[in-house]
């Protein structure tokens, strides 16, 4: 293992001092001048056609400076296919369409002319499953596509598909097997920074918009082409993305609210801020997909995996988001979670009138890592086979390439699992009943970026001025997650500067290099490669240039050092030997020659280096840049083939839980995870994104649901909604990173920000059934589902 | 109409001309700029709005206004130290990886604040009860935790 | 949200003047729960008459009787060092109550008066068979707290009418209490609470009283139980019995936040297992 000055070691992240110091600015305290403030009618019923909308009481409200709607906008349609619409026209698809819109002088005001607005509406009964959307006579949701093709029913057209192997071969191969329907419910991102933007034309109609935005370029393209629409072709969109409140996958799409800011600002000519309110976030804002899981799996006598079958329904909503390509994400654990050479996968999506949904970390992968971990031990169970045994004998293993062609560098699957085993005291606290029990889960994740659109790269740019500072110009965002610690971290390290001399610029895709967007745990992976690149490009040209310049400057220092030091006698140093590319070294900030004598005149300080480089004739400022394009490929999701990373992680999780078995609650006793990242680069900061996962995959299991009824969400507010408090983190959790390192990962790290959610659900319900023999398979595991299980199995419950 | 309200922020009087619906909050980020203290939810569930009034925290997002005459009231930006440093509680958030994306930060080291100043050796048991109204989405809380007890004992030895 | 005008009244008259005066004026305490009911529009006065500057209304003072005025906020109830000792369930039951950001400011009579059918500090009080007084322009009423709450957000006081102390009697040294709050997470609305009380001489319960929240519109006096208590040698078995008249005497419904049938199991074990811990038994 090499030895790191800075990887590995801690840091104190770059933006920790203005956050704590409240002096970090946000989307809610950003203002322009003469900036107005938008709000949004919505429509308040799930399906019903729009007969008229009256603003005229709206429009006349003192301090209202604009009222939009569809009739007064040109039509601007969003998503990948097209389907939505920034305000809507004749129909409304879902209870939070956006009808109309307001900007005025201040948000209250905003807020009153929105409740001036009457819409009258003709009110059609909806569809608030799949199961309803798919019957026969079903209305449409969508009459016709985006290109004004009819369509025939409330089937999405997208496909993910998935069969290797002899699927009918290994069914028959299969001496047990196990079925079982999983589903996970809505979910809410519930960043404690809600959404919001501002949106500004300059006067030459250039946009630029402060965005709660994870993928800066991908959305200058979507809203260059909205401008397109509103007859702005060729006008630009600047993104600039301020500190975040978090994002969690809410920034992985562009929304409608955007989109009508930027309408407001452009009748208005002023610049138009939309925040919404907590309400708003959890009413209007898309959450985590949902899912209904239907797998079945099968093993031979001695335990090995023979097939795999899953089956995967979503209930789309009314348009598409990226909660429409979950199934491109659940093809991997479907594939490729242990070794299963007969693989069979399908997804079904369905328009219906809920709302639709988006991104939230995992992406899919806590959805079918529910239903397949929590399978597995039915599966075990049905087998007669100890839960870890079984996976230990199906556990994936360095360099297989899976069905899904996914190529398994790096693996510590196995190793993840004898961890959490000893470290849960699996075989001591296994099947000892009374109440308490233990289980586990793993996982499979992308770890060295994941390729869903043409180009996963990212760029970097690296720029010294004359103090030997170096600013640093990255598309991934910063949010909360450490990026810019890790970045500053990567680029001391691969420099050889001291940290504090790293600045990182604010992500701007006027002065940022593109990157597709800061998601699928992406981050480190991307700007650590890039940063290596560029880091040496410009170590290169220092020490071409130090050639030339280091001599000259060291003798100089070397005057003034026999100045102060007349006795002094210098070794003697054959400059035209030892000044060599190849012998320069840059560490802390000090370019000196490799393996020399260790006089303190020998090392030049980088400022001073750069200024001799810079004012003197034919002067250069000295630059660099890297475009980091990792080593995977797009897979094609209809053959359900492809190697979407360049490096995957593996891991597993183990907990232990005391079951009420009169009141059906469930208490954390201890939770132990093992995650294979590479390398560790900032530790705190690794600590506290899984310790921040585990969080969220405990509620996620245990109490989160958005509860609708004809798609309203009924409980849009924390009062309902129920996250995590520190009371509920009240039980032991260990953490053990495994450091193998990976050839394609930056200093042999991989990406690990989502991980940490995917298998917590299973490791409890698994820990529950051990507990005391109660299986559900619907979340979240509410102390009413678990006591409904318990009841049923009557008195012989110890 | 609005109503005059005379109060001590971070320990300079202040004046400021308020309708009576206003919050706290408003007053604070909106009056007289400070944007420090959060709005999260505004319905008093979550405490990133938490401020610390006569030595108690509360949420700001509920306080009208008009009932902060006369009081100290104390946000996040009054617990910097002079020469622009952070005072031993912030810079031990800082040190122990308790900040993320932040949005939470203000509100929660100002409940701690208002733990310590009155009991400065909380057990973790209390910690927690302490700070069971500031919800945080990014860190897991635990080295919240953490952050808290290296305070709590750093600023026991001071002198 | 729309504006309101807001009043600080000096005096319990002035407040009075005012609410008779003020057409849509409501009173407001800590605002806990109003400012939230107001900002999702569930409530629209045009007036805020603040209840906060007016003195007397929020001292404990403890001689014999401990009468809480209704002004105290919650934390000042917790701390004070005498109603530990003398009214413990209360206190239990308000260290429950919230988080501190709520407690600083929430006060007693607040919370009794949103009339929620889990307000926290509702059960004991009952429990210890509260009183209420209240005063008008024309006159001062003590009430029972059992006749105090008529409904989901509706108590007995007419508009002209301010809740200004509550009263308890203390108990004997024989008494015992506990409060069990069950919320989908710890800090939280209850989704079933329960306070009970027994007053014990050697094995044979002299006194029961209980109150339930969250099952019913108003918090509930389970009076059934107590009197099937009352007299009796206390048992696990009657303890069982106690459980299950508990479950059948109340009336809950299913929400976002539980079901029915959930609430009415819960009750019947808090029940049973409120005895227990009364009692020390150990539930195996």
């Amino acid at each position: 293992m090499t030895d790191f000055r800075y990887i590995g070691k801690r840091i104190s992240r770059p933006d920790g001092p203005d956050k704590a110091a409240g002096k970090a600015h946000y989307i809610h305290d950003l203002k322009r001048p003469g900036m107005l403030f938008g709000k949004i009618k919505f429509s308040q019923h799930a399906f019903a056609r729009i007969k008229h909308i009256d603003t005229s009481k709206a429009e006349r409200l003192p301090g209202v400076k604009a009222v939009i709607t569809a009739q007064n906008t040109p039509e601007i349609r969003i998503g990948f296919l097209r389907d939505n619409f920034a305000l809507k026209k004749e129909k409304v698809r879902q209870y939070r369409d956006e009808v109309a819109a307001v900007a005025a002088i201040d948000p209250d005001i905003a807020e009153e002319a929105v409740e001036q607005i009457r819409v009258e509406y003709d009110i059609q009964p909806g569809l608030f499953s799949p199961d309803e959307a798919l019957q026969k006579g079903a209305p449409l949701i969508h009459e016709k596509d985006s290109r004004g093709q009819a369509r025939i029913d409330n089937i999405v057209p997208l496909k993910f598909h998935h069969e290797s192997g002899d699927f009918d071969a290994g069914r028959r191969s299969a001496k047990y097997f196990v079925e079982g329907k999983y589903s996970t419910p809505l979910v809410q991102q519930s960043c404690m920074g809600t959404a919001g933007c501002i949106a500004e034309f300059d006067m030459n109609r250039n946009l630029t918009l402060w965005a709660k935005t994870q993928i800066p370029f991908l959305a200058q393209r979507d809203f260059n082409r909205a401008l397109s629409d509103m007859g702005l072709q060729g006008k630009n969109t600047r993104i600039i993305v301020p500190t975040l409140g978090g994002g969690f996958g809410t920034g992985l799409d562009t929304h409608t609210y955007e989109y009508i800011a930027v309408l407001l600002a452009f009748r208005t000519g002023h610049a138009v801020k939309i925040l919404y309110s907590r309400e708003e976030e959890f009413a209007y804002l898309s959450p985590r997909q949902s899912s209904e899981i239907r797998i079945l799996q099968g093993c031979d006598l001695n335990g090995k995996l023979v097939f795999r079958k899953v089956e995967v329904l979503q209930d789309n909503g009314a348009y598409t988001s990226w909660g429409a390509t979950y199934p491109s994400v659940m093809m991997l654990p479907a594939t490729s979670l242990y070794r299963v050479p007969n693989v069979f996968f399908n997804a079904r999506l369905v328009y219906t009138n809920n709302t639709y949904c988006q991104a939230m970390r995992g992406y899919g992968n806590p959805e079918l890592t529910w239903a397949l971990e929590s399978n597995l031990d039915e599966l075990a169970e049905e087998a007669g086979i100890d839960p870890y045994e079984l996976r230990r004998l199906n556990c994936n293993l360095p360099g297989e390439t899976t069905p899904m062609g996914l190529k398994i560098s790096t693996c510590a699957l196995k190793e993840s699992l004898e961890s959490v085993a000893k470290r849960i005291e699996w075989k001591k606290k296994h099947k000892k009943g009374k109440s308490r029990g233990v289980g586990m889960a793993s996982l499979v994740h992308v770890g060295g970026g994941a390729r869903i659109y043409k180009s996963d790269a990212s760029g970097i740019f690296l720029k010294l001025d004359d103090f030997g500072n170096v600013y640093v110009y990255h598309g991934g965002v910063e949010m909360g997650q450490g990026l810019h610690a890790v970045l500053t971290m990567a680029v001391a390290e691969a420099l050889g500067v001291r940290p504090e001399k790293v600045f990182i610029n604010p992500t701007d895709t006027s002065t940022c290099p593109w990157d597709v967007g800061t998601h699928a745990s992406r981050g480190t992976f991307m700007a650590g490669n890039a940063t290596l690149l560029a880091a040496d490009k410009l170590r290169n040209k220092i020490f071409e240039l130090a050639i030339d310049v280091y001599p000259r400057e060291v003798k100089k220092s070397l005057e003034k050092y026999r100045k102060k030091n007349p006795d002094y006698q210098p070794p003697d140093i054959d400059f035209k030997k030892s000044a060599r590319l190849e012998n320069f070294d840059l560490k802390d900030g000090y370019l000196s020659i490799k393996d020399g004598p260790s006089e303190p005149w020998l090392r030049l300080e980088l400022g001073r280096f750069l200024r001799a480089v810079h004012f003197c004739s034919k002067g250069q400022m000295l630059f660099a840049e890297a475009f980091y394009d990792p080593p995977n490929e797009l897979p094609d999701f209809e053959k359900g083939y492809g190697n979407i990373s360049a490096t995957y992680v593996y891991g597993t999780q183990g907990v232990e839980v005391e079951v009420d078995i009169e009141t059906g609650e469930v208490k954390i006793l201890r939770l132990t995870a093992a995650h294979e990242v590479g390398k560790v680069i900032n530790p705190e900061g690794l600590k506290g994104q899984i310790y921040g996962a585990l969080a969220q995959g405990i509620g996620y299991t245990l109490y989160e649901e958005l509860k609708t009824e004809k798609g309203q969400i009924l409980n849009p507010n924390f009062k309902d909604y129920k996250i995590p408090t520190i009371q509920e983190m009240d039980f032991p959790i260990d953490l053990d990173f495994i450091e193998i390192p990976d050839e394609f990962g930056p200093f042999g790290a991989k990406g690990i920000a989502e991980p940490g959610l995917v298998p917590t659900a299973p490791a409890i319900a698994n820990a529950i059934y051990d507990a005391v023999g109660v299986r559900i398979r619907d979340l979240p595991i509410t102390p009413e589902k678990v006591l409904t299980e318990l009841k049923k199995l009557g008195p012989s419950v110890k | 109409m609005k109503k005059e309200i005379l109060f001590s922020l971070n320990g300079i009087e202040v004046s400021v001309f308020v309708k009576g619906h206003e919050r706290l909050i408003d007053v604070l980020r909106n009056h007289l700029g400070l944007t420090g203290t959060k709005e999260g939810c505004g319905q008093g569930e979550c405490g990133a709005c938490t401020v610390i009034v006569d030595g108690r925290a509360v949420n700001s997002c509920l306080y009208p206004a008009l009932e902060i005459s006369g009081k100290n009231v104390l946000t996040i930006e009054g617990l910097q130290s002079p020469e622009h440093r952070l005072s031993v509680l912030q810079q031990a958030f800082v040190d122990c990886g308790a900040i993320q994306c932040g949005y939470c930060t203000p509100g929660m080291i100002l409940s701690v604040k208002a733990l310590l100043d009155s009991n400065s050796k909380p057990t973790e048991k209390e910690i927690r009860e302490a700070l069971q109204g500031n919800l945080c989405r990014c860190t897991g809380y635990v080295q919240i935790i953490t952050a808290v007890k290296q305070a709590s004992s750093q600023l026991q030895e001071l002198p | 949200m729309k504006g309101f005008d807001y009043f600080q009244p000096q005096s319990l008259e002035e407040a009075l003047e005012l609410k008779k005066k003020i057409p849509g004026s409501r009173f407001i305490a800590g605002g806990t729960d109003l400012m939230v009911q107001i900002r999702g529009g569930e409530l629209k006065p045009s007036t805020l008459i603040s209840l906060r500057s007016i003195r007397d209304l929020s001292s404990i003072e403890i001689n014999g009787n401990i009468r809480i005025g209704a002004m105290t906020t919650v934390t000042d109830l917790i701390y004070n060092p005498d109603l530990e000792h003398k009214a413990k369930l209360l206190v239990d039951a308000a260290r429950r109550l919230g988080c501190p950001q709520i407690r600083n400011v929430a006060t007693v009579g607040g919370n009794l008066c949103n009339c929620s059918p889990c307000a926290d500090l509702a059960l004991p009080l009952l429990v210890l068979e509260a009183k209420a007084r209240i005063k008008s322009l024309s006159g001062t009423q003590d009430v029972p707290l059992q006749k105090f709450f008529e409904g989901p957000g509706k108590s007995c006081l007419s508009p002209d009418q301010i809740l200004t102390d509550i009263f308890i009697e203390p108990v004997s040294n024989n008494t015992k209490a506990v409060f069990l709050k069950k919320g989908r997470v710890k800090m939280d609305l209850a989704i079933a609470s329960v306070a009970l009380l027994l007053e014990m001489e050697e094995k044979t319960c002299r006194k029961a009283r209980m109150a339930a929240g969250s099952v019913a519109p108003v918090p509930l006096r389970l009076q059934k139980v107590e009197v099937f208590l009352e007299g009796k040698a206390l048992s696990p078995e009657l303890a069982d019995l106690a459980q299950r008249m508990a479950s059948e005497s109340v009336a809950p419904i299913s929400d976002v936040r539980s079901t029915e049938e959930y609430r009415r199991h819960i009750v019947g074990v808090y029940v049973k297992r409120g005895i227990a811990q009364i009692l020390g038994w150990s539930l195996d």
